[in-house]
């Protein structure tokens, strides 16, 4: 038997339109005849993993199309549910709360996800490292009661990626620092995207854009007519100036800032990005955004090339396949744009990069 | 159209209603030793399969041994979790013939219609068997699976995880000490706010369509009160500590008219013998109230939810404590006029302090550990026929929008044992 065809739930006529990265305009086709119809764009949000949750899809109506936003977000707080250390019932929170006790035992996907994460942090010398749970904890402290953790307190915290035991044969985790936690904030947001993509691929999705707070995006395709999804990198200082415009296609763009959280103190800008290494904020940095095939890689090398800076950081970007990174350096009253291997997707709008600011 | 029959051909290879009578390997329960690696297969490799399947795999020393679907691109996804080539087949016969002797218990997580026949079929293949609620789509299919774990002297726990959810025992535990008073109803609900649809790959493939949405199709599901109805049907056994005999039901199709065959919204009264009450609401066009059971007694109420519980005390007995100055002090006059005996309360409740554990993660190690030790799970076939019933003569009034007493079978099934712990 054939579904009808859905008696309420019709796209909205005219359609809604959506303004969408700083100026492409798309909006979803007044309904017309059923054959020969083009996909019309849909939108839906939600929060989710303390942000918000965007898909952009093309589909052939508002009822597949809502199926679809079910099945993406379903995928999102599957992740979520495993890997949020907000959530006691984790998988994560219960690595967390037994791994210095004894080896945990774990799934494949948990388990393979931590193994890459902890060869991330072997590659870059540290700067990226899911084991700073405490020290988030302490700066965070820190932001609430106006001060800095004293020098003792952050070399006592136990953090550091050597304290992880990870066992491919028996696929467990265990921790030789007690205290020490897991926190995935470098590299869950990256992943859940990559999931939700492959998930929508698989249910024959061709053209979308996803999202998660706005520092992470996936593309599958490129919108109708279109060479890729646009996605606006803005100046830090004037978010109304675009420093690069970017054409997402089958590819992710993830980017790490200092300029929405930050403090000054004695003349130094400190943001919320800490340098595992130093267990300090990383100074004078202001801006990192990374182009990689997969979120989780963006996701994650951008976290890593926050903390390195362009010159330590050029050899991991190099060696890692078909990235490019573009790094807003500080102070905030001399900002310079630092451009790595920043060539493989046009860039139309201006200023340019390296034109200063 | 597809009849169940002839579906149920295609799901298990031409063999559906075969006599099984004397594959039966018979014997007791066979422990398995601490030490040894358990190894599970899966028939039916979906949704909440791979769900529980990542949940096994994070029990030290269970390994997936061979997973079952009729639908192939189920396997990659499969073996993606397992993160191995683990062998796939899309007939659960050939999986028990070639397997059986490999693996030690089985996970069905397959369509309600064919839940019978793959658990019947896996314990008698001499293996345990996890089977998703729920337990049955009828009361043959339910009896069928009680008399199959009898004979074959294997375990079976049925996916009624919010059994072992350390909140939902916390409840259970404060309602027995008597801290809500006489218990006399229990309301649950699961409201939501989508179509309950799964994207179809082709939406062209009437086939697919009823494969993949089988929940919407009469042949193969039980609906709404099947789906999101039957953990509460299990909790209100539990709180009441005994099982329904009649249900009172009715529904509609009202938001999602789209070719789907079961209502998108459905009230069920339950009646149990003592003359306490269960209602039951599911729809598809609100989310406002979640996810709830609400347990009331004459001292209190419980909420429980999918993820804590919470114990209010009836106002009247907070107020009790009369002050004992009050006769120096005297009362005080004023214009208004209270309404508030008849307002909603709308203050706090006390959150039952419990161990940070997920139901599932509790369920499914308990299911490991009563077979190492050679136990009866909690959540039994006994425990999965008490809500399966409810559901199956449930789904039954709400088609017919009205009562049916199903006392006889009830009783003739003979459960009282385990619900005589009060």
């Amino acid at each position: 038997m054939t579904p009808r065809p859905p008696a309420r739930h019709r796209p909205a006529r005219p359609g809604l339109w959506v303004v969408l990265a700083g100026g492409l305009l798309l909006g979803t086709a007044p309904t017309g005849p059923a054959l020969a119809r083009p996909d019309s764009l849909f939108h839906q949000s939600r929060p989710a993993m303390g942000t918000t949750f965007e898909v952009y899809l093309f589909a052939p109506d508002r009822a597949a199309a809502g199926t679809l936003f079910e099945a993406a977000a379903a995928e999102v707080e599957r992740i979520e549910a495993t890997l949020s250390t907000y959530r006691p019932t984790s998988e994560l929170s219960r690595i967390n709360a037994r791994a210095a006790r004894e080896p945990v035992t774990t799934d494949p996907e948990v388990w393979s996800l931590l193994e890459r994460a902890f060869d991330l942090s072997r590659r870059s010398d540290g700067a990226f490292d899911l084991s700073v749970g405490r020290l988030m904890k302490a700066w965070g402290f820190f932001r609430s009661e106006g001060r800095f953790p004293s020098d003792a307190e952050l070399a006592a915290l136990p953090v550091g990626w050597q304290h992880v035991r990870l066992d491919s044969s028996a696929r467990t985790v265990a921790f030789d620092r007690p205290g020490l936690e897991l926190d995935p904030g470098g590299i869950g947001k990256g992943y859940a995207l990559d999931r939700v993509a492959a998930l929508l691929r698989s249910l024959g999705v061709q053209r979308a854009l996803l999202g998660l707070g706005g520092s992470s995006f996936y593309a599958i395709g490129t919108p109708p007519d279109e060479p890729g999804w646009k996605v606006r990198i803005p100046d830090p200082f004037d978010r109304e100036r675009t420093l690069s415009t970017v054409l997402l296609r089958d590819a992710s763009l993830s980017t790490s800032g200092s300029y929405e959280k930050f403090v000054v103190l004695g003349g130094v800008r400190y943001g919320h990005i800490i340098d595992p290494r130093t267990r300090r904020p990383v100074p004078d940095r202001l801006q990192v955004t990374v182009i990689a095939p997969r979120a989780e890689t963006s996701d994650a090398l951008s976290t890593a090339l926050f903390v390195l800076g362009p010159a330590e950081g050029a050899a991991l970007l190099d060696a890692t396949a078909d990235a490019q990174a573009l790094f807003v350096e500080g102070p905030p009253a001399a900002p310079r744009i630092v451009p790595l291997r920043w060539n493989a997707t046009p860039l139309p709008a201006s200023p340019r990069p390296g034109a200063g600011s | 159209m597809m009849n169940r029959r002839s579906f149920v051909k295609t799901v298990s290879g031409g063999l559906a209603g075969a006599s099984l009578a004397g594959l039966a390997p018979l014997g007791t329960a066979r422990a398995v030793p601490p030490s040894d690696q358990i190894r599970v297969g899966v028939i039916g490799v979906g949704s909440r399969g791979k769900w529980v399947m990542r949940q096994m795999l994070r029990v030290p020393g269970v390994r997936i041994g061979a997973l079952c679907d009729v639908y192939e691109p189920r396997f990659a996804e499969g073996r993606e979790i397992t993160g191995e080539a683990t062998p796939v087949y899309t007939d659960y016969r050939a999986m028990l013939d070639a397997e059986a002797r490999t693996l030690d218990a089985v996970l069905v997580a397959s369509p309600l219609y064919v839940h019978d026949e793959h658990v019947i079929a896996a314990l008698d293949s001499g293996l345990h068997v996890y089977g998703e609620k729920s337990m049955a789509y009828s009361l043959e299919g339910c009896n069928a699976i009680l008399r199959a774990v009898e004979r074959s002297g294997r375990r079976f726990q049925i996916g009624h995880q919010y059994r072992y959810a350390p909140w939902t025992q916390e409840a259970i535990r404060r309602i027995r000490a008597g801290e809500i008073g006489e218990v006399t109803h229990v309301f649950g609900y699961w409201h939501r706010n989508n179509n309950w649809r799964r994207p179809v790959p082709d939406p062209n493939d009437p086939a697919l369509e009823r494969l993949i949405n089988w929940r919407m199709y009469l042949d193969y599901s039980r609906g709404l009160l099947a789906e999101l109805g039957s953990h509460h049907i299990d909790i209100a056994n539990w709180a009441f500590n005994e099982l329904p005999v009649a249900a009172l039901g009715t529904g509609s199709l009202l938001y999602y008219d789209d070719g789907r065959e079961v209502y998108d919204n459905v009230q069920v009264t339950f009646e149990y013998p003592s003359g306490r009450r269960m209602l039951f609401s599911s729809l598809l066009g609100n989310h406002h109230v979640g996810y709830q059971i609400w347990i009331y007694g004459t001292g209190g109420s419980i909420q429980i939810t999918l993820q804590d519980a919470t114990l209010y005390q009836e106002p009247w007995r907070e107020n009790s404590a009369v002050p004992a100055d009050l006769p120096r002090e005297g009362v005080t006059t004023t214009a208004t006029l209270g309404a508030q005996g008849d307002m909603p309360y709308r203050g706090p409740g006390y959150r039952l302090e419990v161990e940070d554990r997920s139901a599932d993660e509790v369920a499914i190690e308990a299911f490991f550990t009563a077979l190492r030790n050679d136990e009866r799970p909690v959540a039994d076939e006994r425990v999965g026929w008490g809500s399966a019933i409810p559901v199956a003569f449930g789904h039954q009034a709400i088609r017919a929008h009205t009562r049916i007493d199903f006392g006889e079978h009830v009783r003739a099934a003979n459960l009282e044992a385990i619900y005589g712990d009060a």
